[in-house]
C-alpha cells in the first residue's frame, strides 16, 4: 500500500494521544478520590503533573506540524491531524484543571464544609469524570454512535453546575462552611464544568474525524436517516 | 459510501457547487461518452463548469480525464475513429450540434498541452500568429503585449520579442503557449497537465498565472499533482474506473475545499490521500 510509512506515523501519533488521555484520566480518578476523602496528601501528589502534560502536548503538536510539512495531508489524514491537535489541547487543559482542583483540595483539607454544596460537588465530579472517559473512549475506538448521548449527559452536569453555584452564593445560616472552602468550592465547580465540556468536545471532534461532518450537521443527518427509514 | 445508486457521481448542489451562491455557468456537459473505435473510454459524464473559476480534473492514469478535456473543444474527434456522444454546451450553444464549425469552437475554447509546443518563430510571431490567421483587425502590437502580460511573461521577454520562442526556458515556453492561446481571445482555457514537465519554480509561475487567468477566463485543468489541484482550483472532479476494462466515470465533483477535506466517496478519499493509484 502506498504511504505505508505515513500511515504508521499516523497510527503512532494516535497511540500517543490515547496514552496521554489515559494518563489524564488516571489523574482525574485520583482527583475524584481525594475530593471524596479530603485526602490532602493524595491531592498534593498530583501537583506538578500539569507541566508534564504540557510537555507531552507540545511534543504531539510538533509531530503534527512535521507531518503536515512533510506529508501534505488531505481529507481523512488532514481531519485526523486537525482532530489530534484539538484533542491534545483538550487533554492538556483537563490535566491543568485537575491540578488546580488538587491544589484546592490540598489547601482546604481541614476546612469546614457545607454538606449540601459538597454533595453537589461530588456529583459533578462523577459526571465530569464520566463525560471525559466517554469522550476519550469514543476517540480511541472511533465509536461515534456513542457520541449522540454526550449532550444529554452534559446537560445533567450543567444542571448540577447551576445548583452548586446557587449553593455557593447563597450559604445557609448553619453549616455553610468556611469562606476559604466556599471560594475554592466555587472554583472547583467551574473547573469540573470545563472538564465535562472538554469530554463532550473530544467526542464531537471524533464525529468530525470519522464523518467529515460537524456534530450538529451529523446529528441532523442521523435524525433524517431515521425518518427516511419510516418513509420506505 | 459505496451504496450510491446507479453509478451517479456524488456532486454538491448546483452540479458540484455546494456553496450557496454558485458562480455563473460557463459550460454544461450532459451525458457525455467518448469512444476510440469500439472502445468506450468515458461514459455518462455530466458536469457544470462555472465561469471565471478553475476546475481541476484528477484521477488515476487511464480514467479518461484527458479524453474528457479534449471533448470539451472537439479535439477528441481529430483522432481517427474517435467519437464523442452527448451534449456539451458553451453558454447556450451545443458545440456538437450539426451546424457548428469545430474550428470556431476551438477559437472560443483554447487548449494548452502538457509539453510546451511553441512554433519555430519569434516570440512576437508565436503570439500574433493565431490572431492574424483569425483575421484580427486591431492593434497587433497591443494584443501581443496584453497577451504576454496576462500570461505573466511580458517582463521577461519584452526586450527580445524578435528572438525565437524556442530559445526560452521550458516554463517560459509554456507561458508563451498560454499567451498564444489568450491572443485569440477565448472564453474557456483547457489545460492538460500544463506544469507536469516543468521544474518547481516554473510550476509556481504557471500557478500564479492561473490565478490571473481566472479573473477573465473559465479554466479547466487536468493535473496529476493533487497539491496543485488543491492550491489553484475552485472545483475538483475525480474520475475513476471501478473495474479494469470499464470506461472512466466522473466519480465525484464538488468544491475543492470539500474534495480535499471531507469527500463523500471512499474512492475519492483513498485517491487524494494516496492510498491507491
Amino acid at each position: 500500500m502506498p504511504r505505508e510509512t505515513f500511515q504508521q506515523e499516523l497510527d503512532r501519533l494516535l497511540g500517543e494521544v490515547v496514552d496521554l488521555g489515559r494518563e489524564v484520566e488516571s489523574c482525574l480518578g485520583t482527583m475524584s478520590e481525594a475530593l471524596e476523602t479530603h485526602d490532602a496528601e493524595v491531592a498534593a501528589g498530583q501537583i506538578g503533573v500539569d507541566a508534564h502534560y504540557k510537555e507531552r502536548g507540545a511534543e504531539i503538536d510538533e509531530e503534527c506540524m512535521i507531518l503536515q510539512a512533510r506529508q501534505a495531508p488531505v481529507a481523512r489524514d488532514l481531519r485526523l491531524i486537525y482532530t489530534v491537535q484539538a484533542v491534545t489541547n483538550s487533554l492538556v487543559r483537563v490535566g491543568t484543571l485537575c491540578e488546580h482542583i488538587c491544589q484546592a483540595i490540598a489547601e482546604t483539607a481541614d476546612a469546614q464544609r457545607d454538606p449540601d454544596l459538597e454533595a453537589a460537588l461530588l456529583e459533578m465530579s462523577r459526571g465530569a469524570r464520566d463525560l471525559f472517559r466517554q469522550g476519550l473512549e469514543i476517540f480511541a475506538a472511533r465509536d461515534i454512535d456513542r457520541a449522540h448521548g454526550l449532550e444529554a449527559d452534559d446537560d445533567r452536569v450543567d444542571l448540577l453546575y447551576a445548583e452548586a453555584m446557587n449553593l455557593a452564593v447563597n450559604p445557609g445560616k448553619d453549616g455553610s462552611g468556611s469562606p476559604e472552602w466556599r471560594v475554592q468550592a466555587a472554583l472547583t465547580v467551574h473547573y469540573l464544568e470545563r472538564i465535562a465540556d472538554h469530554g463532550v468536545d473530544i467526542g464531537e471532534r471524533t464525529v468530525f474525524l470519522v464523518t467529515g461532518e460537524r456534530m450538529e450537521s451529523a446529528m441532523r443527518q442521523y435524525r433524517d436517516r431515521q425518518l427516511d427509514q419510516y418513509d420506505d | 459510501m459505496s451504496d450510491i445508486s446507479e453509478q451517479k457521481p456524488r456532486t454538491g448542489e448546483h452540479g458540484g457547487a455546494s456553496s450557496k451562491e454558485p458562480a455563473a455557468l460557463g459550460m454544461r456537459i450532459e451525458d457525455l461518452s467518448a469512444f476510440y473505435g469500439s472502445f468506450k473510454a468515458l461514459t455518462d459524464v455530466s458536469m457544470d463548469i462555472r465561469a471565471n473559476k478553475v476546475t481541476a480534473l484528477i484521477g488515476p492514469s487511464g480514467c479518461g480525464k484527458s479524453t474528457f478535456i479534449r471533448c470539451l473543444n472537439r479535439m477528441h474527434e481529430i483522432i481517427p475513429g474517435a467519437l464523442a456522444k452527448g451534449c456539451v454546451k458553451l453558454g447556450d450553444q451545443d458545440i456538437y450540434a450539426k451546424y457548428v464549425d469545430p474550428v470556431r469552437i476551438r477559437r472560443r475554447i483554447g487548449m494548452v498541452f502538457q509539453k510546451p509546443n511553441p512554433f519555430s518563430k519569434s516570440i512576437y510571431e508565436n503570439v500574433a500568429w493565431g490572431a492574424r490567421i483569425n483575421g484580427y483587425k486591431g492593434d497587433m502590437v497591443e494584443l501581443v503585449e496584453r497577451s504576454l502580460r496576462r500570461a505573466a511573461l511580458w517582463d521577461e521577454v519584452k526586450d527580445r520579442l524578435k528572438e525565437s520562442g524556442l530559445g526560452l526556458s521550458g516554463g517560459q515556453q509554456q507561458r508563451l503557449c498560454i499567451a498564444r492561446t489568450l491572443a485569440v481571445e477565448p472564453e474557456v482555457i483547457l489545460m492538460d497537465e500544463p506544469a507536469s514537465a516543468l521544474d518547481p519554480v516554473s510550476t509556481q509561475k504557471i500557478e500564479d498565472t492561473m490565478e490571473e487567468l481566472r479573473q477573465r477566463y473559465t479554466v479547466v485543468i487536468v493535473t496529476h499533482n493533487m497539491q496543485q489541484a488543491a492550491r489553484i482550483s475552485d472545483y475538483t472532479g475525480f474520475f475513476y474506473i471501478e473495474n479494469m476494462g470499464d470506461p472512466g466515470r466522473l466519480w465525484e465533483f464538488d468544491e475543492t475545499s470539500k474534495m480535499f477535506s471531507a469527500p463523500d466517496r471512499k474512492e475519492t478519499e483513498d485517491y487524494v490521500t494516496g492510498r491507491f493509484g
